[in-house]
């Protein structure tokens, strides 16, 4: 069983980078049979980094009507359906490039993909740190993300 | 396979105003918006960027050591060119010569960028308008809908490659997306001959792959009179400006390292200058509707989006490039690049191409390019020296430029005594072709909108012309947040909201 906890954002854009700072937590803890990394990209890098794993739990910044940060969802690849883009200008979202790894190289591909969506407050400026109540929120991440790792 | 869908019908709006615009949030994104007069015929369109620029003053005061790893964080499609530029800056600001290998590894890892960017914007950006037609439905034009017509092992290998590519990039940079190697006058990692042979390895399958790439763009677009319809539809997608490059002292294209040409309308060199002498050449206009600033010839003038020679307006990119050099310094590319000639001749063109959709041909030629030297360079047993860096001295002011895969990349800094930095100025491809793409978005609608008839197959020839540029808003705007997605909206003269369309 290989598990990978992916922290996804841009660690300079305030709460973008929720999922980085996480998973800097999560690494430093030294969990076994677990790997851990960054990525400040999305859709073909993300799809390069989780093949070959049976379970991947990706942490990210979501921004939701009426939302309060901190708060966290935990959502599933079947949650993305209806968010397939279409072609676009620039680049493809996490859920067409997971979408196009189960076509092209399904046996590759975790059988489980988790996100702990992480509600942001501040997408917009350029800061290395959270905003107050998503840093407040990290230990409680942190924590639930260990739980999902021992849940398998 | 079921052929590709190339036209729609149109209906008639009654709208007067055309948005295409990608998310409802504020940032991260470009919005196109057509106007319509009471005829239905287009009178305006804009591509804006609603977006807000704060990198530079952020970075102002940090240690200048610190920029290539800062500035790589402007995007997450194109790190690689920022950290290589800041690179090249920070040898300037330090006046180093970087080492003969620190040279080989930087360009290497560069040529990795290149294959794994240009691999995935020509299959997962432009093959689904070729493959399966501007006009087939939004929710099958994209890359699982180009899996679909040309089947998963083709799929595979896409994926493949593109992942070579990055690989290269891990090997060399030490880190796949956001590289950290790069020092003044030199590279911080050394190659080990087992990486090497494993890079040589990757190269030799991605040459291949860039012959069958150039293969694929030539049968499916080239003989198809349809698509090839499309692309010399001079009302539409056809374009007379400068345009910009990166060039080697024989003219041959350079992706790292030379003098910057720029061509005019015939093909004649009218600049050809060093990094640290790009403001005598670009300077820069700002519009009240949008966030991206406007580079244009110094020389030749701001005389709004036109074109001709009067038009400072330039030209960087895959297409910028190919218009500006006399071919490639490798076998296969430069074969490709006589025969681009070739047909642009046979055509009646003299001097550049100026068709906006040759964008994506001079893109396929271009991996073919970047792969071909990614094994040169893979196959130099040299590169596992441990020369991989140069003297330095102390720091001051310095400008460096790269090619980025979207064209002409320039940062330019300034340190004090202790190394921290005073300014900051970066002009990036997308900025570079921000006045040509407004120009290129205008000329389509005008074009394609006739009589207040649309639909969304028509919208999306509009959106052909922004997208071929392979335009990247975040670098742009310096906003640090990639917007994948575009919408479209018509509005009348009033301003009102006629049709909206998004891609999304």
């Amino acid at each position: 069983m290989r598990t990978l906890v992916l922290g996804v954002g841009n660690p300079i854009l305030s709460d973008d980078g929720v999922g980085i700072h996480a998973a800097r937590l999560l690494k430093e803890m030294r969990l076994p049979g677990v790997d851990v990394e960054e990525l400040a990209a999305s859709g073909l890098e993300l799809l390069d980094l989780v093949l070959g794993y049976d379970k991947v739990i990706i942490i990210d910044a979501i921004q939701t009507k009426g939302g309060t940060p901190g708060e966290t969802r935990v959502l599933a690849e079947k949650d993305f359906e209806r968010a397939v883009h279409g072609s676009s200008p620039h680049g493809i979202n996490i859920a067409t490039a997971l979408a196009l790894g189960r076509r092209i190289v399904p046996e590759r591909m975790p059988k489980e993909v988790i996100f702990f969506a992480v509600e942001a407050e501040d997408l917009v400026d350029v800061n290395e740190r959270l905003t107050a109540r998503v840093e407040a929120a990290l230990p409680e991440i942190v924590r639930k993300v260990e739980d999902e790792i021992k849940r398998t | 396979m079921a052929g590709p869908i190339i036209n729609d019908t149109p209906v008639k709006t009654h709208e007067h105003k055309i948005t295409i615009d990608p998310i409802t949030r504020l940032e991260g994104h470009g919005k196109i918006e057509i106007f319509l007069n009471d005829a239905g015929n287009v009178e305006n369109a804009y591509l804006q960027i609603p977006e807000l620029r704060g990198f530079e003053r952020f970075c102002i005061g940090r240690h200048v050591m610190e920029l290539p790893v800062l500035t790589n964080r402007l995007c997450g499609v194109c790190p690689a060119a920022h950290h290589l530029a800041s690179t090249k800056t920070l040898d300037a600001v330090f006046s180093a010569e970087p080492t003969p290998t620190a040279k080989k590894l930087r360009e290497l890892f560069y040529m990795g960028q290149y294959t794994h960017s240009h691999i995935a914007h020509f299959y997962a950006l432009a093959a689904p308008d070729f493959v399966l037609g501007p006009s087939a439905p939004a929710s099958k034009r994209n890359v699982l809908g180009v899996v679909d017509a040309v089947g998963v092992p083709i799929g595979a290998e896409v994926i493949k490659h593109r992942s070579y590519g990055q690989k290269v990039q891990e090997i060399v940079g030490g880190r796949a997306t956001h590289p950290v190697f790069g020092l003044p006058g030199g590279v911080s990692k050394q190659i080990s001959e087992e990486e090497r042979v494993q890079m040589e390895t990757m190269a030799k399958s991605c040459v291949e792959f860039g012959k069958f790439t150039v293969k694929l763009f030539k049968d499916i677009v080239l003989a198809n009179k349809d698509y090839m319809g499309i692309v010399l539809n001079t009302d539409a997608f056809y374009m007379e400006s400068y345009y910009m490059g990166m060039v080697d002292k024989n003219n041959k294209t350079n992706f790292y390292d030379g003098d910057i040409r720029v061509v005019d309308q015939t093909g004649k060199q009218i600049e050809r200058f060093r990094p640290s002498e790009y403001l005598d050449v670009i300077a820069e206009h700002v519009e009240p509707w949008t966030y991206m600033k406007m580079p244009y010839l110094k020389k030749v003038g701001w005389k709004g989006f036109v074109t001709g020679p009067q038009s400072g307006i330039y030209r960087v990119g895959p297409l910028g490039r190919i218009n500006v050099c006399t071919g490639y310094t490798t076998p296969l590319a430069q074969k490709e690049y006589e025969i681009f000639r070739k047909t642009m001749s046979d055509l009646g063109v003299k001097g550049p191409a100026h068709h906006t959709l040759a964008y994506h041909w001079a893109r396929v030629i271009e991996l073919q390019y970047a792969t071909e030297h990614m094994l040169e360079l893979a196959s130099d047993k040299s590169i596992t020296s441990p020369d991989i860096r140069g003297k330095f001295n102390e720091p001051k002011e310095g400008v460096g430029i790269v090619e980025a895969p979207r064209g002409t990349l320039i940062h330019h800094y300034a340190a004090d005594k202790n190394g921290l930095t005073t300014k900051i100025n970066m002009i990036v491809a997308t900025t570079n072709n921000y006045a040509a793409i407004n120009t290129s978005v205008r000329q389509a609608a005008k074009a394609l909108i006739k009589d207040g008839m649309v639909s969304p197959g028509l919208l999306n020839k509009v959106e052909m012309a922004f997208r071929c540029y392979d335009p990247c808003n975040s670098c742009g705007t310096h906003s640090l947040n990639c917007g994948p997605a575009l919408e479209v909206v018509v509005k009348d003269k009033n301003g009102s909201v006629l049709s909206t369309q998004r891609n999304f």
